[in-house]
C-alpha cells in the first residue's frame, strides 16, 4: 500500500489563476481541494489519476522543482490490523467478564475495558486515515522562489556579481543622477 | 595648435555630443525618455510614462568567457531556479550589427500583479552587452513594439572606419 505525495515548486508568475488552474484540475479528476492560501494549494486526488494530475498541473505554469514521494505503509497496515484484531478480542473477552463479575472486580473491568476500547477505536482512526491517504493522493502546489538556496546547493557559486542585480525591482527602481 | 591636436579635439567634441563614451549604441523609441546619469548601474535606461523600463550595460568579459550557451544557462539558474521568475520563451537573436544573441523572457508576480521581464544579451568586444526590458504585463504588451525595435537597434560592434583603439570603447555613433 502506497501513499503518494506530490510537492511542486513553481515560478511566481501569474500566482492566482494559477491557484484556480489547481482547483479546477482537481475538481476534473474528482479531487476536491483541501486546502488554499495566497501563494499555496493542496489537493486530493484519486490514486488512480495522480500522475495524470501532476502533469495537468504543471501545464498551468512554470514548474521549477518537482518532489514525488511514495511512502509504503504496508507494514504498518499489517500491525495495525494485527493489534486491532487482538485488541477487539480483548474488549469482547472483558465484556463477557463484565458480565459475570462481582461489584469490585465490575470497576477494574470497565475500566480496563474503557483503556481497550480507547486503543480499538485509536487504531480504526488510524486505519481509516491511512486507507484515506491511500486512496486520495495528496498535491501540494507552492508559488514561490527556491531562494539562495537553490544555487547554494549547487557545488559552486559563479563569481559574477551582475548576475545577481538581474531582475525587476533594480531595473524598475528609477532615478536620475546619483543613485 | 597643430592639426593633429585640432583634429582629435574635434573628434572627441563630436564623439562627446553623439552621446559615445558607451561601448554600444541604442536608440530610444518615441515614447520613451532616456534617463541621464544612470551609471554605473547601467549605462541606459529609458522608460515610458507608465514605468515601462528599457536598460542597456556593458560587462567586461576579458577572454569573452562562456559561450551564448554558457550565459544563457546561468541567467535563467539564477532568475527562474533562484528567484522563482516563470521563463516564458527563449529565442535566438541578432543585434543591428549582426552579432548572434539570446532573448530570455520571464514573467513574475510583483505586489498580486504580473510583471514581463526580457534580458537579451549579447558578446562582443570582450564584454556582455545586456539588454533589460520590464514592466506590467499589460503595458509590456502594450509597449511591444517600441521595446522590440529599441532592442533590435542596438549595435554592439563598432564601425570600421573607427581606428581600432578607439572601437574597442566606442560605438559606431560617429
Amino acid at each position: 500500500m502506497l501513499i503518494y505525495t506530490a510537492h511542486l515548486t513553481m515560478a511566481v508568475y501569474q500566482t492566482e489563476p494559477g491557484l484556480s488552474a489547481v482547483e479546477r484540475v482537481a475538481r476534473e479528476v474528482g479531487g476536491y481541494l483541501a486546502t488554499r492560501s495566497d501563494t499555496e494549494i493542496t489537493i486530493r486526488v484519486p490514486r488512480g489519476v495522480f500522475d495524470d494530475a501532476v502533469r495537468r498541473i504543471a501545464l498551468a505554469g512554470d514548474v521549477v522543482h518537482k518532489e514525488v514521494t511514495a511512502q509504503d505503509v504496508t507494514d504498518e497496515v499489517v500491525d495495525l490490523e494485527i493489534r486491532l484484531k487482538n485488541a477487539r478480542n480483548m474488549r469482547d473477552r472483558l465484556a463477557e467478564l463484565l458480565k459475570r463479575a462481582a461489584v469490585k472486580e465490575a470497576l477494574e473491568i470497565e475500566k480496563e475495558l474503557g483503556r481497550v476500547t480507547e486503543e480499538v477505536e485509536r487504531i480504526e482512526g488510524r486505519l481509516k486515515l491511512l486507507s484515506d491517504k491511500v486512496a486520495f493522493s495528496t498535491i501540494t502546489v507552492t508559488f514561490a522562489a527556491r531562494g539562495p538556496g537553490a544555487l547554494r546547493d549547487m557545488p559552486l557559486r559563479l563569481p559574477f556579481p551582475w548576475l545577481s542585480e538581474l531582475g525587476l525591482p533594480r531595473l524598475l527602481s528609477l532615478h536620475e543622477g546619483a543613485p | 595648435m597643430n592639426t593633429p591636436t585640432i583634429c582629435c579635439a574635434a573628434l572627441f567634441s563630436l564623439a562627446m555630443a553623439a552621446g559615445c563614451g558607451r561601448p554600444f549604441d541604442v536608440k530610444t523609441a518615441p515614447g520613451f525618455v532616456e534617463l541621464e546619469g544612470q551609471a554605473p548601474s547601467y549605462d541606459y535606461r529609458a522608460t515610458t510614462p507608465e514605468g515601462v523600463v528599457v536598460s542597456v550595460r556593458a560587462i567586461d568579459n576579458a577572454d569573452d568567457r562562456g559561450d551564448v550557451a554558457f550565459w544563457t544557462r546561468a541567467i535563467t539558474l539564477q532568475l527562474r531556479d533562484a528567484s522563482g521568475y516563470a521563463l516564458l520563451d527563449s529565442a535566438d537573436v541578432t543585434s543591428k550589427d549582426g552579432t548572434k544573441g539570446k532573448k530570455l523572457t520571464f514573467g513574475h508576480d510583483e505586489d498580486g500583479k504580473p510583471y514581463t521581464y526580457t534580458v537579451t544579451f549579447f558578446m562582443a568586444q570582450k564584454r556582455i552587452f545586456l539588454v533589460e526590458a520590464g514592466g506590467t504585463k499589460a503595458q509590456m504588451d502594450h509597449a511591444h513594439a517600441s521595446v522590440a525595435w529599441m532592442e533590435q537597434e542596438v549595435r554592439v560592434k563598432c564601425g570600421s572606419f573607427v581606428a581600432p583603439v578607439l572601437a574597442s570603447h566606442t560605438c559606431n555613433r560617429w
